[in-house]
């Protein structure tokens, strides 16, 4: 069933590589891959709910122009970015790169590519906000933790604040995704206050039951004020799905990694303050390992 | 195998408990007819007429049944108590149970005799399900949400045997569904507070729901997590904090101070004195932390910039958040930045300084493309339960008889809200947003006062 579905929809990076004179086919094919990501990227939507219909579209010439220019400008850096390299990059540097800083925080535009979200959108009453911290060279997220569960019957935990990022997108609104595969670290400058979070890895998936699979590790925080560099090796990240570990468990894919998130939930109320330096990725030699957790069958079917 | 074990023994009580009794029954029923003949040998002592008849007639009936076939049996009259069966209509019943024991006293010997009670109340156990929820509800009110113990014991209300699958059908499918979720609730509750059951929860969870029952799934599942995840934070917090406020203080700021030659010094006890006027004044604690490193850093300081009390600054310890202050300098700028090159005899076993051209791979980078943050350098952190000005300004005359450029260097304080203000207070979005520019203007008055906070401050550090 799933195959010729396969070879109908390659994904459009896949196709970007392998026929770059084929740029100018992208727009028609692209509408058939952007619902999963408009579906991941529309808000909390409480299961049960109907989906709510999109609003009809406001026309804005002006919008519409900026918009266009945008566009056609990443395409032309796509376009002639290739000549230079893969990813924009000469070939040597490509090749030899140990590490990358994928975000770094440097004045208020880098804010824009941060979501921030709380349990208010299942009607719990925690608050995260998001700013520059001090010397406007990092981010600071704070905010109150609220754990109150809300009075609809069947919620019965709450209180998380999430900062996601958002998910790169090329031109025309096509799909991109980071490859980090010839990284095994992720690594952190951050200061916290002593409260654990969590580090959610969200990859590009094909079925859409599986929109919500996310690869997580945990972030302790040490307090203080001293800054902190953290290492987390990919192989440490175990699958979840809405907020449950799953049984059936794997290494995370990195050829095509969507966003990044730092999760509270903690059920200490109160204040919280987390803040980033820097999110990179490394190699780290000294680090061989693969999965950190067990890959035989733990469920024999007899 | 050591459950299997246990199995084994729990049958072989049982058939014990069937000779012990001579009657013939079988291996099934055994375990609700020992039950029963136990709880009437109980209540009789307890001389309750009304009960021991019931139970008297239950265990005459022999053979297990489900609860569907029950349904449709005509109750004989003489089994009907009118009060008990007014009680079994209403469906707050156990919540109702919980509440007269907890009007005395909420311990866990009270939950355990509810729990009791419950149990020898019928030996069908109807409405355990019910009564499962209920209690797990008020556990953290008698303050047993954090004994396996207890845990165990709620699993023990549930009737065995009669919820395992007796076919692979009946595996495959959801089987007794309340129950199970009841079971996984359970669970769910134990794994929220962090406690880890033991084989004694597996033994009763495999009788009550069968090997392969979802609450059993979930037994495994917590058993292959939680020892993965027991010791993965590196700064691990004590499961029980110190009570003591200034031995909480040690703990949390030989946390945050990341520096094992850091010393702990405790500036002031907290005591309560009255004065000759009759007033009384309360002293709070003051303890801080310096380093040797951090004291270098302050004698490096040049006297002519002003060095920061700052605070307080939030620090939480699993649920309980504590609040320091920082002693701190403004970074240097740039042109007054001075290379200070290494003194290659400081240390002549381990060369600080290493300047080999090592023979490395082409675009072996190991450091980050990344701007170095410059915050300035902190030169001491405190805790203390009342933290006003005239408290900080102790401890800086205290860390002065160790650092005697703070005699010469300005002093200002940059303090925040008192952290009951920041516990208490709903902050809203635009508070948080103009917290930084009051603090900015709050900066240029403390500058015109701290010449004479200054001075306060040397006057009671010449006193000392």
């Amino acid at each position: 069933m799933s195959l010729p579905k396969l070879a109908r929809l390659p994904s459009a990076r896949l196709l970007t590589s392998v026929l770059p004179h084929h740029q100018l086919l992208l727009p028609p094919l692209s509408p058939l891959t952007i619902p999963c990501r408009t579906k991941i990227q529309q808000d909390y939507r409480r299961p049960g709910q109907p989906i709510q219909k999109e609003p009809p579209l406001n026309f804005n010439f002006s919008k519409g122009i900026k918009n266009i220019k945008k566009h056609f400008m990443l395409m032309k850096d796509e376009f002639f970015g290739r000549f230079v390299g893969p990813q924009g990059k000469p070939l040597i540097e490509h090749i030899l790169e140990q590490n990358l800083v994928i975000w770094e925080f440097r004045g208020p535009e880098s804010l824009k590519q941060w979501t921030v979200s709380s349990d208010q959108e299942i009607g719990g009453q925690s608050e995260a906000h998001l700013k520059m911290g001090r010397n406007v060279n990092t981010c600071f997220l704070h905010g109150k933790l609220c754990t109150t569960t809300p009075r609809d019957g069947e919620t019965r935990y709450s209180g998380y604040c999430n900062m996601r990022s958002k998910i790169p997108k090329a031109s025309f609104d096509r799909k991109k995704h980071y490859d980090w595969t010839s990284f095994n670290t992720l690594h952190l400058r951050v200061r916290g206050d002593g409260r654990p979070w969590m580090i959610n890895i969200a990859t590009e998936t094909y079925f859409s039951h599986q929109k919500d699979d996310i690869y997580t590790y945990f972030l302790y925080t040490r307090g203080g004020p001293y800054w902190q560099e953290v290492k987390i090796p990919f192989s440490k990240f175990f699958l979840s799905h809405r907020g449950r570990i799953q049984d059936d468990q794997h290494p995370i894919w990195l050829d095509k990694v969507n966003t990044i998130g730092f999760t509270l939930g903690d059920k200490a109320e109160g204040h919280f303050q987390l803040e980033v330096d820097f999110v990179a990725v490394c190699k780290d030699y000294a680090h061989t390992e693969e999965f950190a957790y067990e890959m035989y069958e733990r469920n024999p079917k007899n | 195998m050591k459950c299997a074990r246990c199995l084994l023994q729990l049958q072989g009580l049982r058939l014990q408990g069937l000779q012990l009794q001579g009657l013939q029954l079988q291996g099934l029923q055994g375990q609700s007819a020992r039950s029963a003949a136990q709880h009437g040998a109980l209540l009789q002592s307890s001389s309750q007429p009304h009960m021991l008849r019931n139970t008297q007639h239950q265990v005459i009936r022999r053979f297990h049944r489900s609860p569907i076939n029950d349904k449709n049996q005509p109750i004989p009259a003489e089994f009907i108590d009118e009060d008990d069966n007014k009680k079994d209509k209403s469906l707050v019943i156990h919540d109702d149970l919980f509440e007269q024991v907890a009007r005395e006293t909420k311990t866990k010997a009270t939950f355990n005799k509810v729990v009791e009670v419950f149990i020898k109340q019928d030996v069908r156990r109807r409405g355990h399900v019910e009564f499962i929820y209920a209690a797990l509800q008020k556990m953290p009110e008698f303050g047993v949400e954090r004994d396996l113990a207890v845990y165990n014991k709620l699993l023990d209300v549930f009737p065995k045997e009669v919820f395992v699958p007796r076919n692979y059908i009946q595996t495959m499918f959801n089987h007794y569904p309340r129950q199970q979720e009841c079971g996984v609730y359970l669970l769910e509750q134990m794994e929220g507070y962090g406690i880890m059951p033991n084989v004694d929860t597996k033994v009763l969870l495999i009788q009550v729901f069968g090997v392969k029952g979802h609450a059993v799934r979930k037994y495994q599942r917590i058993m292959y997590w939680f020892p993965k995840f027991k010791h993965t934070n590196p700064y691990p917090i004590p499961k029980n904090l110190p009570e003591d406020p200034v031995d909480l203080a040690r703990f949390s700021l030989a946390r945050i101070a990341d520096d094992r030659d850091a010393k702990v010094t405790v500036y002031q006890l907290a005591c309560t004195d009255i004065t000759e006027s009759g007033e009384e004044i309360t002293l709070p604690h003051v303890v801080g932390i310096q380093s040797p490193s951090q004291m270098e850093l302050l004698a490096q300081h040049n006297p002519s910039r002003p060095v920061f009390v700052e605070g307080p600054f939030p620090l939480w310890l699993r649920d309980k958040c504590v609040y320091y202050y920082v002693l701190r300098a403004d970074p240097v700028p740039p042109e007054e930045k001075v290379e200070e090159p290494y003194d290659p005899e400081r240390s002549l076993a381990y060369p600080l300084q290493l300047d080999l051209d090592l023979d490395r791979d082409l675009g072996d980078e190991e450091s980050f493309d990344v701007e170095d943050l410059d915050e300035g350098a902190v030169f001491a952190m405190c805790m203390t339960s009342q933290g006003d000005q005239a408290v900080l300004n102790q401890w800086v005359s205290g860390l002065q008889q160790n650092n005697p450029i703070l005699g010469r260097v300005p002093t200002l304080f940059r303090l925040e809200q008192g952290p009951r203000e920041l516990q208490g207070a709903h902050k809203t979005k635009s508070d948080h947003q103009h917290r930084q520019d009051p603090q900015t203007q709050r900066e240029e008055e403390e500058e015109e006062e701290a010449s004479v906070e200054e001075e306060l401050r040397r006057s009671q550090g010449m006193k000392q």
